[in-house]
């Protein structure tokens, strides 16, 4: 600090040395730039949640970075990468959790791929569509953690967490139905579809079905589950049958089931019971068949037109159903016929002594029943018959009817099926009647009848000749005779001409005359009243004129009144001009 | 460098960096201000690279996030991905636009990194009172604060991108905390860049004490 500048007198100011400030209050920024990065290092790395691994059959549209991990519609999770696994046959997916769903990664955790679904029944299924594929995760129920899962290949119920209840259905085939296809109780949608499968021997499908809790306390025993498929059309011995659920059904197919109200023993059922799947509503509500009575009927026609599961009628009530049509030969006549089986419900054609209800026939004894049947073959002659439903489709069906004409028959119960007789059908009735019209037609000797025409016809020429040599003339004499009648005729005609007819001209004139004096009283009487000067009609012109006027008046006031319409309420005001 | 040049410490005589007029300090301890526009008169700012070298360390700090974490975060229908500084510009290389990858890569990772250096080694030489290659030193200086504000590019990609990119709910463009960083970074360079002073380079030339 040496002072060289010019001012030696003035005093010098004291320099006290600065205490230099070791920290500069900028190294405030680094640190705060430390502290906000450390913090947010901090924080990426307490919310990273865990890192899992899943492998899959097959990765269809998982992509690293992309798809994500969701759990109830939330992402939880984000996969990482998709590799293959060490063996190459399964796809190893890393995901990146989120850390709130740390909790959720137990050993039994189930991922799976969603894919989009055309079902029109999940709305989450449209969602893949324009978010392509995901994971859907569901938690499960174990304790111990776990990183390491195996994805399902096939959604498991969607519904596991929901409070309600599956049910198995045995049908024979799957229909339409899919999974996720609706069930419908009373038209609502409780439940869906979710799996199916086939049964082990085979021969039938089994559909698990889940119903949401409220609905499923109205299945009990008796419910009966039908396919509410899409669009039923039949057309059957009864015609043609649409039926139809809803319009989504429709589309995807369903399910509904319904409890008949007057069935007895409604009784709760277990998880998971089985029933059956009836095709359509009636046959699902059309009363339990118990005892089925099975009977063989052989016919001589032909069967065109019939076919299993045609009715069985009686009366024209549904009592039973055609199921099967086979040809058997027949020992005792060297050829083979028709044999049409036949399935009928004892309690819908059979009444038992004191009990009304025809619904529960199941305990009646089988001989009984079969003694009544019996007694209305022999006795009243209860036939089977082919009738023809309808001339347009051909359709035949096995109708059960009294003939008491019919050749007397009965019931063989030795054999299985017992035969039942037949009488031949209405078709094959007048067929036969045709058939020996036409025999009888054939036995008429034609060929005499021609000969004997041929005969007739000669003797009648004969009797022709004979006629004209002798009969002519007579006829000859008869027209001269009546010429002559005719020439008198003239004559009496020329009379009257002369004596006649001038009187009448005397009388003509005189008429004449009568009707000119007529004419000259009238003319006097024209000029009194309508002549140019009569009194008459001066009057009128007078009369006429006035009626002019007042014409002329009310024209007037009509046209004021339909310019000033309201002068009828106002009255006439003066006019503005 | 024999001779050792005046300066305004030396001579007592201070420079107002607003209107430029040259006045006389009150006192060495107490600049006061200038008597034309009132600024207050500044011989030398204290402890320069001390305060440099805050500001260096800070930068240098917040590049790790800025280059880390997302600057912007696209939203689309399907998926959420965040882009990262160098994650766009692999991305543009890939779309086959190399030349704007280059230039994103030069003005938003390079520069930064150039500067930080660059201050770095600027602040080390003279702290280590080297008095060599002083005129290419000052040079670099110089090249530091006009470079600078390029850096602000990737901001105000980041910033248009976020403000027109706005189609809900098909996709949005949401920035993400590493354009906070890099914004740091930019800023944070470019005030080091003005702190440093060039003087300090010249100065082992002659007595020192004149800083105060």
């Amino acid at each position: 600090m040496t002072d060289d500048s010019g001012f030696t007198d003035v005093p010098q100011t004291e320099s006290v040395p600065k205490k230099r400030a070791r920290l500069s209050i900028v190294w405030i920024i680094p640190i705060l730039a430390a502290v906000v990065g450390i913090g947010i290092a901090v924080q990426q790395h307490l919310s990273e949640g865990p890192a899992i691994r899943i492998a899959f059959r097959s990765a269809e549209g998982v992509e690293a970075g992309k798809t994500s991990i969701k759990y109830k519609e939330i992402e939880i999770g984000k996969v990482t990468g998709v590799n293959l696994s060490k063996d190459y046959s399964r796809i190893l997916v890393t995901a990146k959790m989120e850390k709130s769903a740390e909790g959720l990664l137990v050993k039994d955790a189930r991922f799976w791929i969603v894919k989009p679904r055309v079902t029109l029944s999940g709305v989450s299924g449209i969602g893949t569509l324009l978010s392509g594929n995901y994971i859907r995760f569901e938690p499960g129920k174990s304790r111990e953690e776990g990183h390491d899962f195996v994805g399902l290949e096939i959604p498991p119920p969607a519904t596991s967490g929901l409070p309600g209840r599956e049910f198995v259905l045995r049908s024979d085939t799957l229909g339409s139905l899919g999974i996720g296809s609706p069930v419908y109780y009373r038209r609502l949608n409780v439940g869906q579809v979710i799996s199916y499968g086939l049964a082990e021997d085979g021969k039938s499908v089994y559909i698990r079905i889940f119903l949401n809790a409220p609905f499923d306390r109205f299945v009990t025993s008796n419910t009966q589950f039908w396919e509410a498929s899409g669009f039923d059309l039949s057309v059957g011995a009864s015609g043609l049958t649409v039926q139809t659920e809803s319009l989504l059904s429709l589309l995807v197919g369903g399910i509904a089931f319904e409890t008949p109200a007057s069935s007895a023993g409604n009784n709760a059922v277990a998880d998971n019971a089985v029933f059956p799947l009836s095709s359509d509503r009636a046959t699902a509500l059309s009363p339990r068949e118990v005892d089925a009575e099975r009977y063989a009927l052989y016919f001589r026609g032909s069967l065109r037109g019939l076919s299993v599961g045609a009715p069985v009628d009686f009366l024209g009530l549904p009592v039973g159903e055609v199921t099967g049509i086979f040809l058997a030969y027949a020992p005792g006549e060297r050829s083979l016929r028709t044999r049409v089986e036949i399935v009928t419900y004892p309690h819908r054609l059979f009444v038992p002594r004191g009990k009304r209800d025809a619904t529960t026939g199941r305990s009646t004894p089988i001989t009984e029943r079969r003694g009544f049947m019996q007694r209305q073959v022999a006795e009243m002659g209860l036939r089977a018959q082919l009738r023809s439903a309808s001339l347009i489709s051909g359709q035949l069906f096995v109708a059960l009817d009294y003939f008491p004409d019919a050749p007397e028959a009965k019931i063989d119960w030795k054999r299985t099926p017992p035969a039942f007789p037949v009488v031949p059908g209405e078709m094959e009735n007048l067929l036969a009647n045709l058939r020996s019209l036409l025999g009888k037609l054939d036995k008429v000797p034609v060929e005499e009848i021609g000969n004997d025409a041929r005969k007739a016809i000669s003797a009648l020429d004969r009797t022709l000749v004979r006629l004209e040599g002798e009969t002519l003339p007579e006829a000859k004499k008869s027209l001269e005779t009546l010429d002559r009648t005719l020439q008198s005729a003239n004559r009496t005609l020329e009379r009257v001409d002369g004596e006649i007819v001038p009187e009448a001209k005397k009388t003509l004139e005189e008429l004449r005359r009568a009707i000119a004096s007529a004419e000259r009283v009238m003319s006097n009487t024209d000029n009194t009243f309508l002549g140019p000067d009569a009194p008459g009609r001066q009057e009128l012109r007078d009369a006429l004129r006035e009626i002019a006027r007042a014409a002329r008046a009310v024209r007037g006031l009509a046209d004021y009144l339909e310019r000033n319409p309201n002068a009828l309420i106002r009255g006439k005001t003066r006019e503005k001009f | 460098m024999t001779r050792v040049p005046l300066t305004g410490a030396a001579a007592k005589i201070v420079l107002c960096k607003v209107c430029g007029l040259l006045s006389r300090p009150s006192g060495p301890s107490m600049p006061g201000r200038c008597p034309r526009c009132g600024d207050p008169a500044v011989l030398r700012q204290r402890d320069p690279i001390q305060r440099t070298w805050a500001l260096v360390i800070a930068a240098a700090i917040c590049y790790l996030p800025a280059n880390v974490l997302p600057v912007m975060t696209t939203q689309t229908l399907r998926s959420v991905v965040p882009t990262t500084i160098i994650g766009g510009v692999v991305r543009l290389y890939a779309d086959g636009s190399w030349v704007l990858a280059l230039i994103v890569l030069v003005a938003s990772v390079m520069i930064p990194l150039v500067k930080l250096v660059a201050l770095a080694y600027l602040l080390i030489t003279v702290q280590l009172r080297s008095d060599r290659y002083g005129r290419e030193r000052v040079r670099l200086h110089r090249m530091l604060k006009v470079i600078g504000r390029w850096s602000m590019l990737d901001v105000f990609v980041a910033t248009f991108s976020v403000a027109l990119v706005q189609l809900r709910p098909y996709m949005t463009v949401v920035p993400g905390s590493g354009v906070l960083f890099f914004t740091a970074v930019v800023i944070l360079t470019i005030f080091a860049a003005d702190t440093f002073d060039p003087r300090l380079i010249w100065d082992p030339g002659k007595t020192r004490g004149e800083d105060d």
